[in-house]
Parts: C-alpha cells; sequence; structure tokens
C-alpha cells in the first residue's frame, strides 16, 4: 500500500525533473518586440560598423582646438552656414541658418507636397533635401555643416540628399535631445 | 581658450560633441560613422526608452531579461571560444 502510494508520488517528481532546464535561459518572444528598432529609423550602421578600425585608419575624423578656425571653402568652420535638420516619423523639416543662428530658408517634406503619411518616407526626406539645396545653392551657398536632430527614416535620406543637391556637406553633427532623467513621458501606445 | 568656455557654458556643445568631419565626399560612412557612436554610448538606447513611460513592471522585466541574455551570451561566448580553441593537444579529439 505505502509503496503503491510512493511510486504515485514519484513518477510526477521525476517528470517534473526532467522539465526543468539549467542549460540555457529560455527568452520570451512576447517581450521586446517594441524595443526592436524599426526597419528604417536612418540609423544604418548602429550595430555594423568596426569603430576601432575605422578610427585607427583614419586620422582628423573628430573635431579637436583647432578646427574652428580651420578653412572650408574659403570660410571657417566656425562661420560655415548650418543645415539643420529635424527628423521624426511623421516628417522631416530642414532649416538653412547662418553660423550666428538666423534662419534663413525653411522647407519641409509637408511643403514640398507629400501630405500625412508620404511625408515621413525617406523618399519625400530626399526630394525635399534636394530642393532646398538647389534654392540654397541659387542664393550662393554651397559649404555646409549639418546639424541632425531626432530619429525617423529621412535621418540618411536627407544628409544624402544635400549632397546629391550639390551642396558640399563638412560635418556631420547630431543634436538628438537625450535626457537620462526625463519628465514622465507620454503613455506607451497599445498595439 | 574660447572651447573652454564654450564646453563651461554648454555641456553638450554644438560642432563638438557627436561630430564627424566627412572625409573624400564620402557622407555615408560619416553618417553611419555617428550612429554607430551613438549606437555604442547608449544614446539612441536611451532616446528610445523615454518616447513612452515605462511603467516598473516593465522595467523590472526589460532589466532581469537584459541580466539572463548577458549571463547568457558571456557563456555561450565561452564555450565558441573552446571549440574553436587553435592550440589544442590533441588537433583532432576523437578522430584517433
Amino acid at each position: 500500500m505505502l509503496s503503491a502510494i510512493r511510486n504515485t508520488l514519484r513518477v510526477p517528481v521525476t517528470s517534473v525533473a526532467r522539465l526543468f532546464q539549467t542549460s540555457v535561459p529560455q527568452a520570451s518572444d512576447k517581450f521586446d518586440h517594441k524595443r526592436i528598432p524599426q526597419d528604417d529609423e536612418g540609423v544604418q550602421g548602429e550595430k555594423i560598423v568596426d569603430l576601432d578600425s575605422v578610427i585607427k585608419t583614419k586620422q582628423n575624423l573628430f573635431p579637436t582646438l583647432e578646427s574652428d578656425n580651420l578653412l572650408f571653402d574659403g570660410t571657417l568652420y566656425k562661420d560655415l552656414p548650418i543645415c539643420n535638420i529635424r527628423v521624426t516619423h511623421n516628417n522631416t523639416i530642414f532649416t538653412m541658418t547662418d553660423a550666428g543662428g538666423t534662419v534663413k530658408a525653411i522647407r519641409s517634406c509637408g511643403m514640398e507636397g507629400f501630405k500625412n503619411t508620404k511625408k515621413g518616407t525617406n523618399i519625400a526626406a530626399q526630394t525635399t533635401a534636394i530642393a532646398l539645396a538647389t534654392k540654397v545653392l541659387d542664393r550662393g551657398v554651397k559649404t555646409v555643416r549639418v546639424r541632425v536632430k531626432g530619429l525617423g527614416p529621412g535621418r540618411l535620406a536627407a544628409i544624402k540628399g544635400l549632397q546629391m543637391g550639390g551642396l558640399q556637406i563638412v560635418s556631420i553633427t547630431d543634436n538628438t535631445h537625450v535626457s537620462w532623467n526625463p519628465p514622465r513621458a507620454r503613455k506607451a501606445r497599445r498595439l | 581658450m574660447f572651447l573652454t568656455l564654450r564646453l563651461l557654458s554648454n555641456r553638450h556643445p554644438s560642432f563638438i560633441a557627436r561630430t564627424v568631419f566627412v572625409k573624400n565626399n564620402n557622407v555615408d560612412d560619416a553618417s553611419r560613422l555617428v550612429n554607430r557612436i551613438l549606437g555604442k554610448e547608449g544614446i539612441l538606447e536611451q532616446y528610445r526608452l523615454t518616447r513612452y513611460y515605462e511603467k516598473p513592471y516593465q522595467t523590472r522585466r526589460r532589466v532581469n531579461h537584459e541580466r539572463c541574455k548577458a549571463i547568457y551570451n558571456e557563456d555561450m561566448e565561452r564555450k565558441i571560444q573552446f571549440v574553436l580553441r587553435k592550440n589544442r593537444h590533441d588537433p583532432f579529439p576523437g578522430c584517433s
């Protein structure tokens, strides 16, 4: 009688022991579907480029004490006009300013004729960039430094477009505002 | 002189921080390098995390998951290095 009870007890214990795995922690599939970056956020190369080799091979990639006084196309680096690009998921806005920050020209994907979701595409960003570049070239601006803010599909395409439009890009700066103790963000999206 | 002033007045002075010069008109490489640096510094990650509020239970779950992943990756890396090691005592184990 007792041994029969023991046997019935034993069976589930052993089966449980077999189910219990110690080797591989199982990552739940549900977890990080929102954390994975979307297909195109303009951050190509975020995880690919080998930083060490790049830094070893090329010199003068990063600004130094003297870089403010470097000459580009006959102008000091600090006096070059700035092309500010604000990239979001829904739009891309270009603002040409001079070195002091006075606005010379504004162009956005919406102004260029793209409406609704089409505003937030990389094609829209590129065409807008080309349009802005031609407009600015007419006014005699040839060499610019670029300052990008935000993530979105237009991030890489915008910079490419400026170059395709004929502007000489001296440097690329990221100015995305990131805080490590931000105010409470808006509530999470429910998908 | 001016640089120190700029650094003192602003912790993230533009065109000094997060800046890459374009070499040989190669805009693609430069922007990739910027992205790589931002990714490696965790700036993009923080940016993405703070778009929407993350509830405390979500933070806990995320952190725990990251820990598990780190431990697993470390172990797996060691295993792979062990299997791929070059100077074995017996060059073809199990084939003699």
